[in-house]
């Protein structure tokens, strides 16, 4: 093998080499290998950092979403559950009212009631006594006619049953008449 | 959290590394490019000869450049992704991202996703066959105008190819090219050799036509300056005035354009030969679950 340094001096414009396509091939194999070191394996790395961050990103996002729809709606069943609560309330305090009242009316209605019937046993009472001041009275009065009438005393002891029988004509026929 | 916007004396090394290599290669170009009169179509200068067997390896500006263009991305590289970043991407990352995203979606679309993993070699290729055209923009020899470069990158991708063909053992490396019937595998056992050459040619081509193009008309517009403008007295007639403007154009079109348009273009071939040549009906009835995937 010798290496001698030309003078200077081109090749024709169409030539071939088999050691120049050799190392033209060899240059490209060598810059492909590099390209692949220096350019897409570090720029694939990020980018595939960067998806798998996004990725992680995005179902975290999701997580959170679903977590807050869960959050809205247990909330708004506990509101509805409130709601359903208050109505409840509400409801039984009407309820109560309306018992209370009816309690109320119909003591007030036994009290008017038993005020009444006092009143009329009182009334009954009355009418009672007076009947028994004018028996008296009337007893006293025929007494004292028929003395009139018979001349003589009349024994009250002892016309009692005469004097009953009397009245109690008296009354039927005044009860009659009423 | 405030992103450090100085940039450090590392960011500088990875500036560095994409410059230094650059201005090297130039600075080899005018200390070693022979003076030439008129209209000089030539290949890559040949800065050292190697004698070997069969044939004598050749250090030229082709290779010297394609050094220097290697160097620079993977300096750029380690530029865009110092101090990455989950959370807080600077622009350099997001040049980065950009990058990185854009080739997966292009495989994807192009191949499948079941064919990412080949994403880097893609970049690759688009990498250092843009950047190869676009020194020309330096006043580099373009390695993408030198035959024996993209030669290279066609034998690689015939080897990808092939492997692609034989990924799922010898009966399927076989069927790929006679299932079709037999008027098919002999076409196809023909652009299995062809496809290598073509596209070698194709690129090549497109890009060295760019450059003689634009070597023809940068003379033809000296000959008409010295034919219009040669009267101007003294230095002023050997001014080529003629010559601002339209090669610039030219060199934009060329050099900036078709040389981006042929990187697509390579790239767009290997992924639609990678992926055509891989026999995917053995391959999803042997690994149902991931070839689904």
């Amino acid at each position: 093998m010798t290496i001698n340094v030309q003078t200077i001096q081109a090749l024709p414009v169409i030539s071939i080499n088999v050691w120049s396509i050799l190392i033209s091939l060899a240059n490209l194999f060598i810059l492909y290998r590099l390209v692949r070191r220096f350019l897409f394996k570090p720029v694939k790395k990020v980018l595939d950092a960067r998806k798998a961050e996004l990725e992680g990103r995005y179902a975290a996002a999701e997580q959170a979403e679903q977590d807050a729809l869960a959050d809205k709606a247990a909330w708004s069943e506990k509101m509805a559950g409130a709601q359903a609560e208050a109505d409840g309330i509400l409801h039984r305090a009407v309820s109560d009212a309306k018992l209370s009242s009816e309690a109320i009316i119909a003591s007030a209605k036994e009290q008017a009631e038993g005020i009444v019937a006092s009143a009329e046993e009182e009334a009954r009472l009355e009418r009672r006594k007076a009947e028994a001041g004018i028996r008296q009275e009337l007893v006293g009065v025929s007494t004292s006619l028929a003395e009139k009438l018979l001349g003589r005393e009349i024994n009250a002891s002892d016309h009692q049953a005469l004097i009953d029988s009397f009245i109690e004509e008296l009354g039927d026929s005044s009860d009659g008449s009423n | 959290m405030t992103e450090k916007r100085r940039l450090s004396g590392q960011d500088w090394a990875c500036i560095a590394l994409m410059i230094l290599p650059l201005l090297g290669a130039m600075l080899m170009k005018t200390l070693f490019s022979p003076s030439s009169e008129g209209v000089d179509i030539h290949g890559a200068i040949i800065f050292l000869q190697i004698e070997l067997p069969y044939q004598p390896l050749l250090i030229t500006e082709s290779e010297i450049n394609s050094w220097a263009v290697i160097i620079a991305i993977v300096g750029l590289c380690l530029f865009l992704t110092r101090n990455l970043s989950v959370r807080y991407p600077g622009v350099r990352q997001h040049i980065a991202e950009w990058i990185v995203e854009k080739c997966e979606g292009l495989v994807d679309d192009s191949m499948g996703a079941f064919f990412r993993f080949v994403t880097p070699f893609i970049c690759a290729i688009m990498a250092l066959s843009a950047f190869s055209s676009f020194t020309a923009m330096l006043g580099l020899y373009a390695p993408t105008s030198d035959l024996n470069v993209v030669a290279g990158w066609a034998l690689l991708v015939a080897v990808a190819i092939t492997i692609s063909r034989a990924s799922c053992g010898p009966r399927a490396y076989i069927g790929t090219f006679v299932d079709d019937g037999p008027v098919m595998a002999l076409l196809n056992i023909i652009s299995e050799f062809a496809t290598p050459v073509s596209m070698a040619f194709r690129h090549y081509g497109n890009v060295m036509s760019g450059a003689v193009i634009g070597v023809l008309v940068t003379a033809a517009l000296t000959g008409l300056t010295q034919l219009l403008l040669g009267w101007l007295p003294g230095f002023l007639g050997d001014i080529p005035f003629l010559r601002i403007g339209l090669p610039a154009m030219l060199s934009i079109y060329f050099d900036i354009f078709s040389g981006a348009i042929q990187a697509y273009i390579f790239a767009m071939l290997t992924m639609l030969y990678v992926s055509g040549s891989f026999p995917m009906a053995v391959y999803e009835k042997r690994h149902p679950k991931k070839a689904a995937m």
